[in-house]
C-alpha cells in the first residue's frame, strides 16, 4: 500500500550501556512512537516506548531520509533516539522499528510532515476560547471523551486557508476524526468527516470570505474520544487537492498533471517521474500558498496516457484509445458515463485494472466491457475494494468498448478514475504464517550468537508452479539460513537460521527473496508483512494497516540454552507414532523451563502442540504421529523452544530428518463375536513389506472392559496370527468397533511404532435367556462336539464358517431333541 | 367503496340526531329503509333476505321487518316467502314496502330464473369452512392440522384444499358412492365422534350444499371462478333503544361475474363489543349495555362493518349548547350527540398550563412563566401559549424523538455503528427542525440510497435488512397497517390477503447493500433485480402499492415508486395515520387505537374526525405543527379531566381529558427540572435532557423502568406508559428522587435566599404541580412546620412528597 524503498540502515550508534551482568532479556515491544509526527528537515527527539527496550542499539527505518544522532535508554521500557530528517524525506506515514541486543521489536509507524509543530492547550473546548494558532504550521492534539477543540487563525480576504487531519491514519486506535472551518459567527464554512482522500480522517479547505478570525473544530465524528486519540492537524495555506488528473504517468517522463477539488481553483503542475516501477508513489502539490502535507497516489505505469475527450458520454462518441495506454478520466457529473474504445487482437490477455478508490478517488466505480456488437463481455463493481478489475481474454480481432461510471450514479469534478492494461505476469510473495492473530509475533528473526533460530516461510504462487529455492540478499554477518528447496507442492518451507558464535552484533532490514528452481525462468518474489495496527467493530474488522518488503533479521546476545533434536534413525510409519528426543543443553546456573514447539509439520503428521522442559531437566520426548496418507518422504523438521529470561527467548534445534514411511506390514484383522463369559479367536492376516530384523511385539488393543488377550510376537516372516481372547460374564455387550494392534518393531534400538494398525470389531453377545436352557442338556454334547473339531482341526474357521457350523449342529441338536 | 344507496323516501330534512325530542315512542318514524336497496335474482336457487329499517327522528332506529308490509307489483316473476323472495320467471317487477304509512318500492330484477347453477367448490363450499370455522387456527387451519385433517388458514389457498379434501384419505374423507357417510359430513353433524363437536345440523343448508357438492362428484372448478369484489352488510348503522331491541342484518356478495347472492347464511358475524350488541350466528343483534358496537361480516377474504349505537330504554337527552373553537370541536360534539353524551367542562388556567407544556414541549412550567401565564388578562391566551410552544426547540426534539422510536434510531451489533445512528438521528434532528413537510421526509428516506455514512437516511435499511419486515414496518409506520399475519395467510380481521402482502413487499426486494470502505459503513443502493415469490405457486409478485395500483416499475427504482405514492394524497391511510398519530400525543388515545392498528375491524370511533384531520394535513402541506396547533386550540383538548355525570363511563370519545402518566424521559426531564440537577447521557453534554437522547440502546434504570422505548421493533407498544409498582417503588424508595432532591439542595437554596418556609412551599408546588397550594393543604404543611424544628428538613420531604404524587406524575 505504502513506499517501501528500502533505506540503507540508519547508523548505529553505542546506546546506553546496561549493567555489565550480562543480564538477558529477550522479545522486545514496540508499542508507541512519540512524537507521532516529526517535521522534515529538522532534529527530533522520538521517544519509542514498549517494553524490554533498555538495550536497544539500532532503529531500522523503512524508508531514507532519517540519520539517527543518539539513542538513549530511558527506564527499562523506553528509548529516546535523537533523529535528523532529511529535508526531502517523503512526507506522510513511515515504519520503523527497534533492534535491541537481545531482539527486535515489532515495526509502528509515525508521520513526516513539512510544518513545524505546537501541542494543544487545554482548555479550548469551547467555541468562545479557542487556541491562536499560527496558519502553515501542525497541531498535535489529544480529543478525550465527547472533546472538541477549537482553534483560531487569522485569515485576509481571499487567501486560502486549509486543514487537513491525521487520525485513523497515524494508526494507533480507532479515532475516527471530524473537523470544521467555522467564520467568527458560527457558520460552517467547510466540513469533513471522512474523505476518500485521507479514509477516515478529514480534509476541509476554504477561501476566506473577509479578513478576519477563523475558527477550525475538530472532535471525534461521533463524540467519542479518549487519552489514545491523538491527531495531527496541519492548518495553512496549503493547496489540499483532493485528486490529482491523471493520476498516473509514464515512468522516467516530465508529465503534467492538474490538481483538482482546491475551493480556489485547480492548478497545473509538472512533475519529472521516476526512471523505475515504484509503488506507492505520490505527488505533492505546491502553489504560492504552500504545499500539501501529503501526496496525492500517483501511478506509474511503463506506458503513456490517453485522457477522455467529452462528450464521451456513449458508446458512439467513446474516446478513442490505443493499448497498452492507460485511459484517464473524470465522472464530472451524476449519471455520467465515461467511454473508451480500442482495439485488440484474437488471443491477447490482459488484466484490466481500474483504480479509483485506490488513488484515493470518490468514484466507486463500475466498469463495463462490450464488443463492437455491443454485447457486454464483462462487468465488475467491486473485485479490488471499492475499484473495478476484470480479466480480459481477447476472443477475437476487432474493436471493444470500456464503459465506467459511478456505481450510485454520483459524480463531481474530483471523480477521477484510470484503467491500466497490464499482461498477466507470475508473482510470488513470501510470509511468515502468523502465530497469533493480529499480531507481529515472531514476524522478525533474531538469533543468538552461537545459536539458532526457525521459522516457517510460506508461499504464494500465482500464474507459475514448481520448486523455490531461498534467495536472501544482504544478511547480516555471521548469519547462514539452513533450508531445502520447497517443493511444487507445498506452500510452506522450514528455515533455520544459524548464527556463529563469533557473529558480530548488529542487524538489518533484509530483502529476502525466494525463486523458481529454474534457471530459465526469471520469477522471484520477496517477502511481505502486514501488521494490522486498528481493528473494531464490526467484528474484528481492519481499519489501519502497514504493509512492509523487508525481513529484520538480527544477531543477539548468546542465550543460556541450546536445543537438539536427536536425529532418529528409524521412520514414523503410517499410522504410526514416535517419540522425538529433545535434548536442551543448558549453560552453568541456567534452570528455567523450556517450552518447545514442533511447528513444521509435514502434511499428515500431528503432534502436540507443546511439550514442556521442566526446570532443571534437559530431555523430553516429543510424541508426534502420522496419519495413513502422510507423504513418504524424508523431511527437514526442527523444535522452536523458548524460556523466559527476562523475557522470552526463543531458540531451535538443528535442522533434523524425520522420514515418513509406509507401515512395515499390512494386518487384516478378522472380526469375531463371542458370548459374555466365553472365549474366542481374533485370526489375523500378515502381509509383510518391509523386512526388519528380530521379534516384534503384537498387543491387541481396544478391547472392552474386562477382556483379555496375551500379547504376541511375530517375526518378519510370521504369516498368521490367532489372539485368542478371554471374556468375563460382566464384558460389556455390544459391537466394539475400535479394537487395533500395535505394534513394535526395534530397529537401530529405536523402536518403530505402528500404534494403530489393522482395526477389527467384536462383538460380545448376551447369553441366549435361560429359558432356552431346557434343550441345554442337549446343546451341550454339541458343544463338546464342536470342541473335539477345533482340536483335531487346528485349522480356524472363519466366523461366517462357525456360525454355519453352530446353526447345523442346533439343527441337528433340534432334530435330535424332538426325535427324542 | 360500498355503494350505499339507500332508499330515503320521507322528505323530511335528516336532523334527527340533533333533534332533542326524548325517544321514539310516540312519535311518528322520519323514514324507513329497506336492503338491500335492489334485488337481483340469478339463477333458480337464488334469493334476497330484505331488512326493513325504520329511523326516528332522534335517530333510534327499529328493525321492522316483521311488521312491514311487502307486496310484490307481479307475483308472476317472483315469490315471497316471509322477507325472502325467491325467482319465479325472468323479468324485473317492484317490492313496495309499507310500515307505519311510509312506504318504499325496491325494484327487483329476476333472471335465468330457470337455470340451475353449477355447485362450485370455491364459491360454495370454501365459504362452509368459514362460516363454521373449521379453518379456524385452532382447528384444521392450524399449520398441521388438527387430528390429521388440514385445510388452508381462513381459506387462503383453495386448490390446496380441495387436494386435501378430495386426495387425501380416500373413500373416507369423502366416499362418493355413499356421499351421506363422507367423514366431511358425518364429522360436521356430530354422528360420528369429532374434536370439534358439531358445526351443523343434518337438516342444515350447509349440509345440503356440502352433500349437493359430494352427489355432484365433488367437482373442482374448471375455467375463472367469479371473484367477490364487494360484500355488502346491511344496515350500515342504527341507533338500538333499550336493552332486548333487536336488529336482523343481512348480506349481500357482489361477484366479477355481475351477479350477487345473498349470503346471510354463509357469512361469518362477529362483533367488537359483546357487552352492548352481541350478534348470533345469524345476523341478530340483541341489544344488551349501553355502548358502541361494530358488528362485522367475514365472508372470503372480505371483512365490513356496521356501527351500532345501544342507549339506555327511553333515555332523556337534550343536547347543550357548548362553544366550538374549530372543526375539532364540532366533529367531537356531534359524535357526542349521537351518544347522547356532554363534554366536560373547560379545564382551569393552571391545569391547561401545565398540560400545554408537558404535551408540546415536554418540560414543565417555570414558577415565573406561570405568574405570567396566570396574570395575563387576553381571552386568547391560551391559543398564544400554544404558538409560543410551537416555535420552542424543545418542541422539535420531543417530535425528534417520537420519529426517532418510529424510525427505530438505535444502534445495532455489528450492523449500525454509534456513528452512523448519530448521523441518522442527526439527518432526522435536521429534518423536523427546518420543518420540512413530512411527505418529503418520508419519501426522502423511504427512496434514500447511498453510503450509511454519506446518505444517513440510508441507515433506515440497515436496522432492519430482512425484505419483508422492512416492507412490514412501513406499513405499520406510515399507514398504521399491521400486515404481519397475511404473510402466511389472509388477514382474518383486514382486508389484506397474501397477495397483498408478498405485492407490497416486492417493492424492496431489490435493495442492494455492499460494504462501504469504512467496515462501519454499508452502502445502500438499487439493485435492479430481484423479486419476492408468492410462497403458493411461487409466483413473482409484481409490486402493488397496499389497496392501491399496480404501478409501472420497469427500470426504475422501486422504492421511489413506492415512496412517492406512500406519502402523498394519492395513499387514502398516510396523511390520516400521521394526524392520528399526532392526535394520540395529544388525546392520549388515537381515534384509532391503537395508532399502528389500523383495521376494518377497528374502526374509527371518530371516522369523520379522522378523515377531516387527514384532510387538513394534506392541505397544510403536510406541516404537522399546523395540524398540533389545530388539535391544541381545540376545546376538545382544553377539557377538564372530571368527568360528568354523561361521560363517566366514556373513554374513547373525547368527551374529557385523559390522565396520562407522563413518558418515561418527559418525567425524568421534569424531576431534573424541578430539582434544578444535572444527568450526563452518552454523547450529551451534562445536564442535557433524556428527550434529546439519539440512541435507542442508551438509557438509565430509571428510563428503562418508566418504559423507555429501546427501538427494537417500530411498534407503538414499544413506549409503556402504564404505571406499575416498579416505578412507584422507584420514585418513592429509589435513588432518582430522592438523591436529587440532596443534590440539587432546591429547598436550602431557597432557604438560603431569605424565603419564609411558607414561600417555598408555594414555590415547590408551583414548579412540581404547577399550581398553588390550596388552604387544606397549607394548614396542614404549617402545622407540620410549627411541629418541627428544622424547616429543611420538612421541606425536603413536602418536596419528595410532591415528586411521588399522582399529580406529579400525570398529564390531567
Amino acid at each position: 500500500m505504502r513506499r517501501t524503498r528500502y533505506a540503507s540502515l540508519a547508523l548505529c550508534f553505542a546506546a546506553a550501556i546496561l549493567s555489565a551482568e550480562a543480564v538477558h532479556a529477550s522479545s522486545p515491544t514496540l508499542s508507541l512512537i512519540m512524537p507521532r509526527g516529526v517535521q522534515r528537515g529538522a532534529e527530533t527527539v522520538m521517544t519509542f516506548s514498549g517494553a524490554r527496550l533498555a538495550d536497544g542499539e539500532q532503529i531500522f527505518f523503512y524508508e531514507p531520509g532519517f540519520t539517527v544522532k543518539k539513542i538513549e535508554a530511558s527506564g527499562a521500557n523506553q528509548l529516546k533516539v535523537t533523529v535528523a530528517v532529511a529535508a526531502n524525506a517523503r512526507l506522510g506515514e513511515h515504519t520503523a522499528q527497534v533492534r535491541t541486543k537481545s531482539g527486535i521489536s515489532e515495526y509502528r509507524t509515525f508521520y513526516v510532515g513539512p510544518f513545524a509543530e505546537t501541542a494543544e492547550k487545554e482548555p479550548n473546548s469551547d467555541f468562545a476560547t479557542p487556541q491562536a494558532v499560527a496558519l502553515n504550521g501542525t497541531v498535535t492534539g489529544v480529543v478525550t471523551g465527547e472533546d472538541v477543540d477549537y482553534y483560531v487563525v487569522d485569515a485576509k480576504k481571499g487567501q486560502r486557508v486549509s486543514v487537513e487531519i491525521e487520525g485513523m491514519r497515524l494508526g494507533t486506535t480507532l479515532f475516527d476524526p471530524y473537523v470544521a472551518i467555522l467564520d467568527s459567527k458560527r457558520f460552517e464554512l467547510s466540513a469533513s468527516d471522512d474523505a476518500p482522500l485521507v479514509f477516515q480522517d478529514a480534509v476541509a479547505s476554504i477561501v476566506a470570505p473577509a479578513d478576519g478570525k477563523y475558527i477550525v473544530e475538530v472532535r471525534e465524528s461521533a463524540y467519542g474520544g479518549n487519552g489514545n486519540c491523538r491527531y495531527r492537524l496541519h492548518l495553512g495555506t496549503f493547496p489540499r487537492p483532493m485528486a490529482v488528473y491523471p493520476a498516473g504517468g509514464k515512468i522516467g517522463t516530465e508529465t503534467e498533471v492538474r490538481f483538482l477539488g482546491i475551493p480556489s481553483g485547480a492548478f497545473a503542475q509538472k512533475f519529472k517521474l521516476p526512471a523505475q516501477l515504484e509503488e506507492g508513489y505520490g505527488v505533492i502539490a505546491k502553489d504560492a500558498g504552500g504545499m500539501a502535507p501529503s501526496e496525492n497516489v500517483f501511478r506509474l505505469y511503463e506506458h503513456d496516457n490517453v485522457l477522455e475527450k467529452e462528450p464521451n458520454d456513449s458508446a458512439a462518441t467513446a474516446t478513442p484509445a490505443q493499448l497498452p495506454l492507460a485511459f484517464n478520466g473524470v465522472i464530472e457529473k451524476p449519471g455520467d458515463n465515461d467511454y473508451f474504445k480500442f482495439t485488440a487482437k484474437k488471443g491477447q490477455q490482459y488484466e484490466v485494472e481500474c483504480f479509483a478508490r485506490r488513488i484515493r478517488s470518490a468514484l466507486d466505480p463500475f466498469m463495463y466491457l462490450y464488443d463492437a456488437k455491443g454485447r457486454q463481455l464483462a462487468a465488475s463493481d467491486d473485485s479490488r475494494g471499492p475499484d473495478s478489475y476484470f480479466r480480459f481474454n481477447v476472443p477475437a480481432d476487432g474493436d471493444y468498448t470500456i464503459r465506467v461510471k459511478d456505481h450510485l450514479d454520483r459524480g463531481a469534478g474530483e471523480f477521477v478514475y484510470r484503467i491500466e492494461f497490464h499482461q498477466p505476469k507470475p508473482k510470488l510473495t513470501l510470509g511468515i504464517p502468523r502465530v497469533a492473530r493480529y499480531s507481529q509475533s515472531r514476524q522478525t528473526i533474531y538469533v543468538a550468537r552461537g545459536n539458532r533460530f526457525a521459522t516457517l516461510l510460506s508461499a504464494s504462487r500465482a500464474g507459475f508452479a514448481g520448486d523455490l529455492v531461498l534467495d536472501p540478499k544482504g544478511l547480516p554477518a555471521g548469519i547462514k539460513v539452513v533450508s531445502q528447496p520447497m517443493a511444487a507442492n507445498m506452500t510452506v518451507m522450514p528455515i533455520v537460521f544459524e548464527a556463529a558464535a563469533d557473529a558480530p552484533l548488529g542487524g538489518a532490514l533484509v530483502d529476502f527473496r525466494a525463486k523458481l528452481n529454474d534457471p530459465m525462468k526469471d520469477i522471484s518474489g520477496g517477502f511481505h508483512n502486514t501488521a494490522d495496527l486498528i481493528r473494531g467493530a464490526p467484528g474484528q474488522s481492519i481499519y489501519w494497516r502497514r504493509d512492509v518488503d523487508k525481513l529484520a533479521v538480527a544477531v543477539v546476545e548468546e542465550l543460556p540454552f541450546t536445543l537438539e533434536i536427536v536425529q532418529p534413525k528409524t521412520p514414523l510409519v503410517h499410522n504410526g507414532s514416535k517419540l522425538l528426543k529433545i535434548v536442551a543443553h543448558r549453560k552453568e546456573g541456567f534452570t528455567a523451563a523450556i517450552n518447545v514447539q514442533f511447528p513444521f509439520r509435514p502434511p499428515g503428521v500431528n503432534a502436540s502442540s507443546s511439550v514442556n522442559i521442566p526446570a532443571g531437566k534437559n530431555e523430553i520426548l516429543y510424541p508426534i504421529n502420522a496419519s495413513a496418507s502422510a507423504r513418504v518422504e524424508k523431511w527437514p523438521v526442527y523444535v522452536l523452544g523458548s524460556a523466559n529470561v527476562n523475557g522470552t527467548a526463543w531458540v531451535a534445534s538443528q535442522m533434523a530428518e524425520l522420514e515418513i514411511a509406509p507401515a512395515y506390514m499390512l494386518l487384516t484383522l478378522e472380526r469375531s463375536a463371542v458370548e459374555q463369559g466365553q472365549e474366542t479367536e481374533i485370526f489375523c492376516k500378515i502381509e509383510n513389506k518391509r523386512a526388519f530384523g528380530g521379534m516384534a511385539k503384537v498387543v491387541l488393543l481396544g478391547l472392552p472392559n474386562k477382556v483379555t488377550t496375551p500379547e504376541l510376537e511375530i517375526s518378519k516372516d510370521t504369516k498368521e496370527l490367532v489372539f485368542k481372547i478371554t471374556t468375563d460374564k460382566a464384558s460389556p455387550a455390544g459391537r466394539h468397533r475400535n479394537v487395533f494392534c500395535r505394534i513394535t518393531i526395534t530397529e537401530n534400538g529405536e523402536p518403530v511404532l505402528h500404534s494403530r494398525i489393522g482395526a477389527t470389531e467384536l462383538r460380545i453377545d448376551r447369553p441366549l435367556p435361560m429359558p432356552v436352557a431346557k434343550p441345554k442338556p442337549k446343546p451341550k454334547p454339541t458343544v463338546a462336539a464342536k470342541k473335539p473339531p477345533v482340536k483335531v482341526a487346528p485349522k480356524r474357521l472363519t466366523r461366517l464358517e462357525k456360525l454355519r457350523l453352530e446353526a447345523k449342529e442346533r439343527r441337528d441338536a433340534e432334530k435330535a431333541g424332538t426325535s427324542k | 367503496m360500498f355503494n350505499v344507496r339507500y332508499i330515503v323516501v320521507s322528505a323530511f330534512v335528516l336532523a334527527a340526531t340533533l333533534c332533542a325530542s326524548a325517544s321514539a315512542q310516540g312519535t311518528k318514524p322520519s323514514e324507513i329503509r329497506v336492503f338491500p336497496p335492489d334485488v337481483n335474482l340469478e339463477t333458480s336457487r337464488d334469493r334476497q333476505s330484505l331488512i326493513i329499517q325504520e329511523v326516528y327522528p332522534d335517530g333510534i332506529t327499529r328493525d321492522v321487518t316483521q311488521a312491514a308490509k311487502l307486496t310484490l307489483a307481479n307475483a308472476a316473476f317472483a315469490t315471497l316467502k316471509k322477507n325472502v323472495l325467491y325467482p319465479v320467471a325472468d323479468g324485473t317487477t317492484s317490492l313496495k314496502v309499507e310500515h307505519n304509512g311510509l312506504s318504499v318500492n325496491v325494484p327487483v330484477k329476476v333472471q335465468q330464473a330457470k337455470v340451475d347453477r353449477n355447485i362450485s367448490f370455491r364459491l360454495d363450499i370454501m365459504p362452509v369452512f368459514m362460516r363454521t370455522s373449521c379453518n379456524n387456527g385452532s382447528c384444521h387451519g392450524a399449520a398441521s392440522g388438527k387430528d390429521g385433517f388440514r385445510i388452508s388458514l381462513f381459506g387462503f389457498d383453495p386448490a390446496g384444499d380441495y387436494q386435501r379434501i378430495t386426495r387425501e384419505i380416500s373413500g373416507r374423507r369423502i366416499n362418493l358412492a355413499l356421499p351421506h357417510e363422507s367423514l366431511l359430513l358425518t364429522k360436521s353433524v356430530g354422528s360420528v365422534p369429532h374434536t370439534g363437536g358439531k358445526r351443523f345440523a343434518p337438516d342444515s343448508e350447509m349440509y345440503a350444499t356440502t352433500l349437493r357438492w359430494l352427489e355432484a362428484g365433488a367437482p373442482d372448478d374448471k375455467g375463472e371462478v367469479p371473484k367477490v369484489l364487494d360484500v355488502e352488510l346491511y344496515p350500515k348503522d342504527g341507533v338500538l333503544d333499550g336493552e332486548g331491541a333487536t336488529q336482523q342484518m343481512t348480506v349481500r356478495a357482489k361477484y366479477s361475474d355481475g351477479t350477487d347472492r345473498d349470503i346471510t347464511s354463509l357469512a361469518l358475524f362477529l362483533t367488537n363489543n359483546d357487552n352492548s350488541a352481541p350478534v348470533s350466528e345469524g345476523g341478530l343483534i340483541t341489544a344488551s349495555k349501553r355502548g358502541e358496537a361494530f358488528i362485522m361480516v367475514r365472508f372470503e377474504t372480505k371483512t365490513v362493518g356496521s356501527h351500532f349505537i345501544v342507549l339506555p330504554k327511553g333515555l332523556k337527552y337534550e343536547a347543550p349548547k357548548v362553544p366550538e373553537n374549530n372543526y375539532v370541536d364540532t366533529l367531537v360534539n356531534t359524535k357526542l350527540r349521537k351518544l347522547r353524551i356532554n363534554p366536560s367542562e373547560l379545564c382551569t388556567d393552571e391545569a391547561f398550563l401545565r398540560r400545554a407544556f408537558l404535551d408540546v414541549v415536554g418540560v414543565l412550567p417555570t414558577p415565573d412563566e406561570f405568574r405570567k401565564f396566570m396574570a395575563d388578562k387576553d381571552p386568547k391566551k391560551r391559543e398564544n401559549l400554544i404558538d409560543d410552544l410551537l416555535t420552542r426547540k424543545e418542541f422539535v426534539e420531543m417530535w425528534v424523538m417520537k420519529w426517532a422510536e418510529l424510525l427505530q434510531v438505535r444502534t445495532v451489533n455489528n450492523r449500525v455503528s454509534y456513528k452512523s445512528m448519530l448521523r441518522y438521528y442527526n439527518w432526522l434532528q435536521e429534518r423536523v427542525a427546518n420543518n420540512v413537510p413530512m411527505d418529503q421526509l418520508v419519501q426522502e428516506l423511504l427512496s434514500a440510497k447511498g453510503g450509511t455514512f454519506a446518505n444517513a437516511a440510508t441507515n433506515y435499511y440497515q436496522g432492519e435488512t430482512n425484505t419483508l419486515k422492512i416492507s412490514e414496518n412501513v406499513a405499520q409506520v406510515f399507514m398504521g397497517m399491521r400486515i404481519q399475519c397475511a404473510q402466511c395467510h389472509n388477514h382474518p380481521f383486514d382486508r389484506w390477503t397474501m397477495d397483498d402482502y408478498y405485492s407490497f413487499g416486492a417493492f424492496f426486494s431489490q435493495i442492494g447493500r455492499k460494504r462501504g470502505e469504512d467496515p462501519r459503513e454499508q452502502i445502500i443502493y438499487n439493485r435492479g433485480s430481484g423479486d419476492v415469490r408468492h410462497p403458493i405457486g411461487n409466483r413473482v409478485m409484481q409490486p402493488k402499492f397496499l389497496g392501491g395500483a399496480i404501478p409501472d416499475v420497469k427500470g426504475k427504482d422501486r422504492r421511489e415508486v413506492m415512496a412517492k405514492w406512500l406519502a402523498s394524497p394519492e395513499n387514502p391511510y398516510f396523511a390520516r395515520n400521521l394526524a392520528n398519530i399526532v392526535w394520540a400525543h395529544f388525546m392520549g388515545k388515537g381515534i384509532i387505537n391503537e395508532v399502528d392498528d389500523v383495521r376494518v375491524s377497528n374502526p374509527p370511533v371518530n371516522a369523520e374526525l379522522l378523515d377531516e384531520l387527514g384532510r387538513k394535513f394534506t392541505n397544510y402541506k403536510y406541516d404537522f405543527k399546523k395540524l398540533v396547533r389545530d388539535i391544541c386550540t381545540s376545546r376538545t383538548y382544553q377539557l377538564a379531566t372530571k368527568a360528568n355525570e354523561t361521560n363517566a363511563s366514556d373513554s374513547r370519545n373525547f368527551s374529557h381529558a385523559s390522565l396520562r402518566r407522563l413518558r418515561a424521559e418527559v418525567l425524568l426531564d421534569s424531576i431534573s427540572q424541578v430539582t434544578e440537577t444535572k444527568i450526563k447521557f452518552r454523547g450529551l453534554p451534562l445536564g442535557a435532557r433524556a428527550v434529546q437522547i439519539s440512541d435507542g440502546n442508551t438509557s438509565t434504570y430509571f428510563l428503562t423502568t418508566f418504559g423507555r422505548a429501546k427501538r427494537e421493533s417500530v411498534c407503538a407498544c414499544e413506549v409503556k406508559m402504564e404505571p406499575n409498582l416498579s416505578q412507584a417503588l422507584h420514585l418513592l424508595n429509589g435513588t432518582t428522587v430522592n438523591g436529587k432532591v440532596q443534590q440539587g439542595n432546591v429547598v436550602g437554596k431557597l432557604l438560603a435566599a431569605g424565603k419564609s418556609p411558607q414561600d417555598v412551599v408555594q414555590e415547590l408546588y408551583l414548579r412540581c404541580l404547577v399550581r398553588l397550594p390550596n388552604e387544606k393543604e397549607m394548614a396542614a404543611l404549617n402545622r407540620v412546620l410549627e411541629e418541627e424544628k428544622d424547616p429543611k428538613g420538612v421541606l425536603e420531604d413536602v418536596f419528595w412528597a410532591l415528586m411521588n404524587s399522582r399529580e406529579f406524575l400525570f398529564n390531567h
